[in-house]
Parts: structure tokens; sequence; C-alpha cells
């Protein structure tokens, strides 16, 4: 038998023993679930190697799966942090309700993405991708908070999304009859103009609103927001990168042969700009963790979205290590606030401050995640934003560089913000007793932000898969070009050697680290943050100073001509028009046979009228 | 090298001549006497050619600057932030009501000696000083400086726990963390 | 290993050049400040006086790592930044890492440092500490916008990323970019207004307003290390300026002439200017100096 299907089964077997063993024991629901995503994750990675595929065929129609270089990428990133989020889970959920739906859901959305991943026809494409929608909506909806705005939003968007792919598929198996995608791509360029124009709008709405694109994104802040945080670092992690994995293939297979490409390349880019602006500057407005962190999301994809569409080796290279990058970096900040809740019961920055010295390790992981997210150098996030800014600059895309590095620059705000409101200022009193997380929660965190650490220092790491599965999407190797171990170069023979520069800056900040400890050592002493120079005043124990009421206000002031047009309230003017339209419609059946005689009247008269043009 | 006296001595004179020209001054304006403070430190008296400068905060100030009376309720914040400077700090008690009372010697919420409650280095006489004399207080700080005789903050943790009792009793509801050295 | 030394060395070296120069810039500021208030001032060297004074600081205290923390981090943008900028045409006499980075890495290790501080500023629990970070950082936000905007329309009109290129292109064809490219110059020159943070962009360590800010709390050493660091970033800040715009130096005295010519602006404008609120400062950024970029980049494009 194959190694395909055992990995399959394994994984289906093992989502519904976990399902029933919530009935029998908490202990071995999960144990089950645990080692359900790690078998699979070795059984993946030591039996099954790059080219492997099996066929069959279901009802005539033939299926098949398989496992490219391409997809091992996006393999690293589900499995990955599927390993690690189901420790984290395990901890995080303990105590809550309806378990075995929750552990079920999950399992069942890495196993869709996967299948995504692995599959080589457009059926069971699409059927994973309805499963990973409906999988991840049953989580959406698990809290039971916001059922209304965020499960209906999430569904709908997606529903939206999953029939444009299946309009898309039908229209490729009416021209090819043939179903998988490797004769899509080959038969692509000999498609009509329509067809070429249509299939690659129709694909990139499906995997547009996965990604979270602009006109896409609205689901997105309040679906990552209101799931388990335990499963966000995923949703947000692995399950928008499943987007991005289509919107590649798209851009190299199809948008390639379009007639005139550039407009549709400028115009996702522009959109993945926009995306990111946007995003970031309501991420900067919110005042709930979870919220700033779905936004930033949200930006971070515009970045990954405007790589992929100006699709240059360079800016592709850049779009899949910040996937990569993502996950690591996104996966760490939601189990970070997870942390914190479960430790704390809250999540608002205007309620929580001063956590530093009773969950430092918490602290020193969403650190680096934070250096990461901010795209600041010894860490990988750099690695990422320096390739995209310089695929950008060697491409002539002049004014996208200069929006991507606002978005960029203002990431800055909302990074301060995180880190600031929970774990900086004040100490009160009333957070005297939090303790650290379990271990559980930690473990994953810290091993997350020591992988950010070393990527940042050896991006060599990951860009070599990513090097492999651009070569089976028809790039030429970009080793040694681009890249090398740790070292990055651009089209124009400009290089970053990470290595000494880091160095540097590690020999530096340990001098004078030094150099301030050892200065004075025993005349330099420690006061708790109460005993801070407010005009001679001494604050009481419940007299709260941190300052986190309208934090960003001026720089807001700024910036709100442009954020007051929301998306949102579009999409609701659109809803109230078409409520009213029908509305109006609906008079037409007045209930009076008067009527309707009228009007068989005029439609046989409009028949009469018009005969030869309508039969002729 | 380092532990050799003589190196000790140059170290010593390079630091009292840092500390003797560069003054950041708190200047805590309890009083009228505040009004003086701007034309000491702008173009007419000009304080900066002697390195003395104003400070934001007691984190960063060398000189906290009494200017005037004190009632009790200020007595506590200005303790409290003498109690946040760094060493080496000194204090200038600046007009007549920093040395007897002034004229609210009879005042029934100020008090009358401030070097009862913390020690002064220098005072400035007078019912206003003129800058003249608050530029000559600077310079006579400098002066003792020099010498290494301004040593209010020494004499201040030798004998805290008089200064703490004469504190208290002027001062009726004492919340203050404990200093700790 | 020798390797190693000999960077280690160009590092010290440089480390020291770029101190003395920027704490003599600081004092050259407050003596001309002075001396435009018809006032008498503090001698030339007040500032050399101040950081020894800040070091002889007996004891000091904080409110936690983060805070301790926070002036290495701001030295190692300091640092860094220097160690990446040449200093002299040619690389002569300053053995540095510039054959390593280019300038987009320089943009982000710039922020490296304030961000650490900001963190260390968090965690003094001093309101206004934090109210200053995020007036910096929203001050930020705006000036970095024409600051990119000059720097991509130089890249794209020489095709390189690198400062070194970028000096020699100067070198070879006698030109400075400030002529050839003028309209970069403005809007980089506007944009380091905010960058050095004098009036009237001082909303940040203002200090009648917020009591300094983001510094409020520290004393004694850390304010020494701050302070040190902050006179290193200027000279870096003003070589890097000289580098791309003005056809680099060959000798310490020619970069010192040229760096003081340049450190004039923001200083006089300074001294001249009250202060905006930080909606203003931020827009005005995104006003005249973005415009500017934007003409720099379509004077790249099109010629």
């Amino acid at each position: 038998m194959n190694m395909i299907y055992i990995l399959f089964s394994l994984m289906f077997g093992g989502a519904i023993l976990t399902f029933l063993a919530h009935k029998v024991s908490g202990l071995l629901r999960d144990i089950l679930f645990v080692l359900t995503i790690l078998a699979s994750t070795v059984l993946f990675y030591t039996k099954i190697h790059t080219g492997d595929a099996v066929d069959f065929s279901i009802s005539g129609l033939p299926l098949q799966w398989g496992i490219n270089a391409y997809g091992r990428i996006f393999s690293l990133i589900v499995l990955g942090l599927g390993v690690m989020a189901s420790f984290y889970s395990v901890s995080y959920m303990k105590g809550k309700e309806r378990l075995g739906y929750f552990y079920f859901n999950f399992l069942i959305s890495l196993i869709s993405m996967m299948g995504i991943l692995m599959s080589h026809d457009l059926v069971s494409f699409f059927i994973f991708w309805e499963m990973m929608t409906w999988s991840s909506y049953f989580i959406v909806i698990y809290n039971g908070k916001h059922v209304q705005r965020s499960g209906i939003n999430y569904i709908l968007f997606s529903a939206l999304g999953a029939y444009a792919m299946l309009m898309a598929i039908v229209m490729v198996y009416a021209h090819t009859q043939s179903l998988m995608i490797q004769d899509m791509m080959q038969a692509f360029p000999f498609f009509p103009v329509a067809y070429k124009v249509w299939l690659p709008i129709l694909f990139l709405t499906a995997f547009g609103v996965k990604a979270a694109m602009m006109p896409l994104h609205v689901w997105a802040p309040d679906a990552y927001s209101d799931s388990p945080m335990a499963y966000t670092s995923v949703f947000s992690g692995a399950l928008s990168k499943m987007g991005i994995y289509g919107m590649i293939i798209v851009f190299v297979t199809m948008v390639n042969y379009l007639p005139d490409d550039t407009w549709f390349r400028e115009t996702i880019a522009w959109l993945g700009a926009i995306t990111a602006i946007m995003g970031t500057l309501w991420a900067i407005a919110q005042d709930d963790a979870r919220k700033l962190l779905a936004w930033s999301s949200v930006a971070q994809l515009g970045y990954i979205i405007t790589g992929v569409a100006v699709g240059t080796p360079l800016a592709m290279l850049s779009a899949l290590f910040l996937s990569v990058m993502h996950a690591l970096f996104k996966g760490t900040l939601f189990m970070a606030v997870g942390a914190i809740e479960k430790q704390t019961g809250t999540t608002k920055f205007n309620e929580v401050t001063g956590l530093i010295r009773k969950m430092p390790w918490t602290f020193i992981s969403s650190l680096l995640a934070i250096i990461a997210l901010a795209g600041i150098p010894p860490l990988g996030g750099f690695v990422g934003k320096w390739m995209l800014y310089e695929s950008l600059i060697n491409s002539n895309h002049y004014i996208l560089v200069i929006a991507i590095f606002f978005a960029s620059t203002s990431a800055f705000l909302y990074c301060y913000k995180f880190l600031f409101g929970f774990f900086l200022g004040q100490e009160e009193k009333e957070w005297e007793q939090v303790k650290e997380a379990p271990a559980l929660m930690v473990l994953p965190m810290l091993i997350m932000a020591t992988l950010l650490l070393v990527f940042g220092v050896f991006p060599g790491i990951v860009l070599n898969p990513i090097d492999l599965g651009m070569q089976t999407l028809g790039f030429s190797t970009t080793a040694g070009t681009f890249w090398s171990m740790s070292g990055l170069f651009n089209e124009w023979g400009n290089q970053v050697m990470l290595q000494p520069l880091v160095y540097a800056i590690g020999g530096t900040f340990l001098f004078f680290l030094i150099l301030l400890t050892v200065k004075g050592f025993k005349e330099t002493r420690y006061v708790t943050t109460k005993d801070i120079s407010s005009s001679g005043e001494v604050p009481l124990e419940h007299e709260n100073l941190t300052f986190s009421e309208g934090f960003y206000q001026p720089f807001l002031r700024a910036v709100w001509p442009v954020m007051k047009r929301r998306m949102m309230s579009y999409y609701q003017g659109f809803g109230q028009g078409m409520e009213a339209f029908f509305d109006y419609l609906r008079r037409v059946y007045s209930g009076n046979g008067q009527t309707y005689a009228i009007y068989v009247l005029v439609f046989v008269v409009i028949l009469l009228l018009f005969k030869n043009s309508l039969f002729g | 090298m380092i532990n050799d006296k003589n190196s000790q001595k140059i170290v010593d004179i390079i630091q009292n001549f840092a500390r003797q020209h560069s003054i950041w001054v708190l200047a805590y304006g309890t009083g009228c006497g505040a009004i003086e403070i701007p034309p000491t430190m702008t173009s007419r008296y000009d304080a900066e050619r002697l390195g003395v400068r104003g400070a934001a905060t007691p984190r960063q100030a060398d000189v906290l600057l009494i200017t005037g009376y004190l009632t009790t309720k200020t007595l506590k914040r200005v303790i409290r932030v003498y109690e946040q400077m760094q060493d080496p700090k000194y204090v200038i008690g600046f007009g007549s009501c920093t040395i007897n009372g002034g004229m609210y010697w009879d005042s029934y919420n100020t008090i009358k000696a401030l070097d009862r409650y913390m020690p002064v280095d220098v005072y400035i006489n007078g019912c206003m000083p003129r800058p003249e004399s608050v530029l000559s207080g600077f310079a006579k700080l400098q002066e003792l400086i020099q010498a290494g005789k301004a040593d209010g903050a020494k004499k201040y943790k030798e004998n805290l726990e008089w200064y703490r009792t004469n504190q208290k009793k002027v001062i009726p509801n004492w919340h203050m963390p404990e200093y700790n050295w | 290993m020798k390797e190693i030394l000999y960077y280690t060395w160009g590092a010290i070296v440089s480390f020291v050049v770029a101190f003395s120069v920027g704490i003599t810039y600081m004092g050259l500021n407050r003596k001309i400040t002075a001396r435009v208030q018809n006032r008498y001032g503090p001698p030339w060297y007040q500032n050399f006086i101040d950081v020894i004074k800040l070091s002889s600081k007996k004891t000091s205290i904080h409110h936690g790592v983060m805070q301790h923390m926070g002036p290495a981090f701001i030295m190692v943008t300091s640092v860094v930044s220097l160690l990446v900028i040449p200093i002299l045409n040619g690389n002569k006499f300053f053995p540095n890492l510039n054959f390593q980075g280019d300038l987009i890495f320089l943009l982000y290790i710039m922020v490296f440092g304030p961000l650490g501080m900001a963190l260390g500023a968090g965690q003094t629990g001093n309101p206004n500490s934090a109210i200053g970070v995020t007036r910096g950082l929203s001050q930020m936000a705006g000036f970095e916008i024409p600051w990119v905007m000059a720097l991509v329309a130089l890249m794209i009109q020489y095709k390189t990323t690198s400062i070194v290129d970028l000096m020699n292109v100067q070198v070879e064809s006698g030109r400075w970019l400030m002529f050839s490219s003028p309209f970069a110059f403005l809007a980089a020159v506007m944009a380091m207004l905010g960058m050095f943070r004098y009036a009237p962009f001082d909303i940040v360590g203002a200090p009648q307003e917020l009591a300094s800010g983001p510094m409020s709390e520290n004393g004694g050493k850390y304010l020494f290390v701050m302070m040190s660091a902050g006179s290193v970033f200027a000279f870096a800040k003003l070589t890097l300026y000289v580098d791309i715009f003005m056809g680099g130096a060959d000798n310490l005295i020619i970069l010192v002439v040229k760096t003081f010519a340049l450190y004039l602006i923001p200083m006089l404008y300074g001294i001249t200017s009250p202060r905006y609120r930080t909606e203003q400062s931020v827009r005005w950024f995104w006003g005249w100096p973005s415009f500017f970029g934007l003409l720099a980049i379509l004077q790249a494009a099109l010629f």
C-alpha cells in the first residue's frame, strides 16, 4: 500500500479516534491528538519523498495525489506549526468544553491543508479546500462569541471564493476534458483570450478570500480574533498561506501567458500594498491584542501578496520566505496572547499591564517575534523584507516600494503597543498573582522564537527548500545569485552579509551591556514602577498611571482621512441596496389577476416585436 | 595601576572638575522665588556659561534648587524628589524663607529652617535674591564641589534617622516608601 | 582571528572619532544657540564635561531588565550604523563593515536602537516616557517617507543600493549628488530635521511638556551611555548624508567641515522655530518633503 494512503488514513483515523476518545478519557484524547500529528509528521518527512504520487479513480473520475518540492515548502509551515500548536492546545484548551469537537476540527483542517498541498487534480483540491473552510468555520464559532458577525462573514466570503473556484474548474473541464492541474497548466497557453482573463480572476478570488486580500478581507479580523488562540496560530499562520499557495500557482502558470500581464500584476500588487497599509493602520487603532494581531496578519499577508504579484525570482523568494517567517512569528504571537488570556483572563491592553516580571518567557518569545515582525535585522523578518524591497526596486516599482515601506514603518507603532500594553508599564497590584504559563505552552513559543533567530542569521536553511520548490514552478535556481547560506544579493550585485553584521550587533550589545552592569554594580538598585519621578507625588497602590487609553491618538488623527472609508460599510451598503432593489422587484407580484394578464400581454407583444432578432 | 593612590587622585580631580562645571538644576519652584529662575537662565544673566542647565526630572539632576517657602504639604514632595536624585547631589536653599521662614516665620503650615529636614549645601539670602546672587550661589557651590566639601548627601545618609524624625514630626500623613540606600 | 582583531580595532577608532566629533557638535550647538539668543553660552567643550559628570555619578536606579538594557540597544544602532557607513572615500584608515551591508540594512538597523530604548522607557512605568515614545514612533512614520523616497530615487538612478557605490559614482563623475539629484537632497534634508529631533520636531523629549520623555527615568550611567550613543549616531547620520549627497570626504578635516555645514541646517532651523504638535509634524512630513521625494523619484525614473 502506498505511503500516501497510509498518511491520510492515519490522519483521518486519528481524527475520528480523538473524537471518540473524548467520550472515554481526557488524557487519552490529548495523547491521541498529539500522537496523530506527530506520527503523520514523522511519516511524511521520512517515508514520503518529493515526486511520489498515487493514481486512483472514484466513479470514473481519475484523481491523483502526490507531493512536489513546491508543496513541500508549505508542508513545512502546516506540519511544523501544527506540531507546535498541538502541544500548545493540549495545555491551552485544558478545562474547556466540547474538546472532542475542537480537536476533531483541528485535525481535519490540518488534513485538508495537507490534502490541498498533495492534490494533483482539481476535484480533490476543491474538496479539500471546502473541508478546510468548514473545519475552520466550526472552530471560529466554537467560542460562541459574535457567531453572527464573524461566523457568517467568514462562511459567506468563503462560499463566494468556493463558487468562483468551482466555476473556474468547470470552465477548465469544459475546455480540456481533464481535471489534472498539470493538464490545465499545459493547456492554458492555448485557451481562448476570454478564458485566459477569467480563469486567473476566478481563481484569485478564491485564493484572495483565504489570503485576506484587500476587498475580500473583511471576514479576517473577526474570524481570527474569535477563534481560540491555539487554533488562530494555525489559522493565521498556515491556513491563510493556502491562499498564497494557490496564488503563486496562478501567477506562475496563468498570468505569465496573459496577452498583457503588466496591468494584472500591478493591480494585484497594489491591492496587496493597500491591504498592507490599511491592515497596519487598523491594527494601530485596536485596543484588543487579538484584534491587533488579526489586523496585523491581514497586513503581513499584504506584503506577501505584493511579492507574489510582482513575480520576479527575488520577489517570489521573498514572498515564500515571508510566508514561512509569518507562520513562525504570528504563530508565536497568537500563542503568547493565548497564554496571557489563560493567565489573566483578558486580552485588552488597557486592562493588563506590567507582566514582564511575571511572565518572562512569554515576554522573551514575543519580543523576538515582534522584532521579526518589524523586520529588524538580526531576526528572520528582515531577510524577507530586504528581499521584498530589493525586488521591488529592481523591478521598477518605485511608488509601490514607498507604500510597502510606509506600511512597514507604521508597523513599529503597533509592535510597540503590543509589547508595552501587556508586558511593560506600571506593575499593578491586580496582576500580582499572575504566574508564567505552563511549560507546554511556553516551550512551543520559545522554540519558534529561537528558530526566527536562527533563520535570521542563516536564511539559507529556509531558502534551500524554497529554491527547490521554485525550480518545480519553472524558475531557474537562485542559490548563489540571490542568496547563500548567510548572505543576500540583489540583481545589481549589492549584498548583505548577515554573519559579520550579526556578530557586530551581538558584540556591541554585549560589550555595552557588560559595561552598564559592571559599572557601579553595587550602587545600582532596582526600584519598583511606583517609584517614578511624578513631581514628587507618590502614586498610591490603586492609582494606575499606565498610559494605555488613546495610545496613538495623534497619529490616528493624522491618518484619519484614509481610515474613514471602511470596506465593510461598502459591503453593508451593497447589501442594503440589494435588499431595497429586491423589495421593489417583489411588487411585481401584486396578487391582482388583471396585472398578471397585462404581463402576459406585454410578454407576447415583445416576442412578436423582436421575433426576427430573437429567433431569426 | 587603577588602584594606585596617585591615579585615584587624578581621577578625583577630573571628576570634581566635571561635577563642578556641569550642574544640572532641578528648580523646584515652590513659592514666589521661582520667578527669579527664568532671568537667571536666559539672555540677561545666562547661567549656562557656568555650566548650569535645567534638568527635567530628579533622575537626571545634580542640584535641587528650592525657591522659597515650603508648606508642610510641599515638603513631603520635596523630600521625595530629593531622595529620587542620584548621588552626588546638592541642595541650594533659595531666599530667606528657607533659612528662617522669612515673612512666613509665624505661619502655621510652613516650615522655618530647611536644614532640619534635608541637608542644604548653599543658602542664598534675600527676599527675593536677585539673579546676581543666585549666580554667586552657584559659584559658591562650585567652589565647595571643587574642594570636595559639598557633602550634604553624605550627611543625610549618616543622620537619616534624625532627619526622618524631624520630617515625620511636621508631616502628618506619612505615606512614603522607606528609603533604601 | 587576525581579521576580527583588525575590524575590532577599526570599530574602536571610528567610535572614538565619532564620539569626540559628535560631542563637540552637541557643544557647538549649545554655543551657537546661546549666541543666537544673545547669550555668552557655555564653552564648546561643555558636553564633554557633562558626559564625564554623568559617568561619574555614583548611584543609579533601574526599573527592570529592559530599562537596564535600553542604552545598550541604542548603542548597537549607533555603532553598527557607524560601521556600515563608510567614513572616508575609498575606505581609507577606517576598516569597517561597509561592504557587508547596504542602505536598506542601514534603514532598519537605524530603528533597532530607538525601539529597544522605547522598550526600556516603557518599563519605567512613567507615563511621560510612554507618551514620548508614541510621539517618537508617530514622527518616525512621518519622516521615514521622504527619507526613503530620496534614497529610492538615488538607488534607481544609479542602479545600486550600496553606499560605497554611490560614493564612487560621485568620485568618478566629480559631481555631487546634491546637485545632480536636487529634489532627493531637499527631501532628505527635510527628513533630517525630523531625524535630529530639534525644534520644531522636538515633541519626543520636550522637557517642558513631557519631562524629557523617554529619558525621564534614566540618570547616571544610563544617561551617560545614551548621550554618547546620541552623539555617535548624530555623527554617523551626518556622515551618511555627506557620503551620499556631498561626495564623501578624502580626509577627516574635509569630513568635519562638510558634516558641520550640514549640521547647521537642523540646528539653525531649530533655534528659530517653535514646536509642532504630533499630528502637525506627521502631516508636515507627508506634505512638501514627500512631494519633493516624489519629484526626485520622477526625475530618477524619467531622466
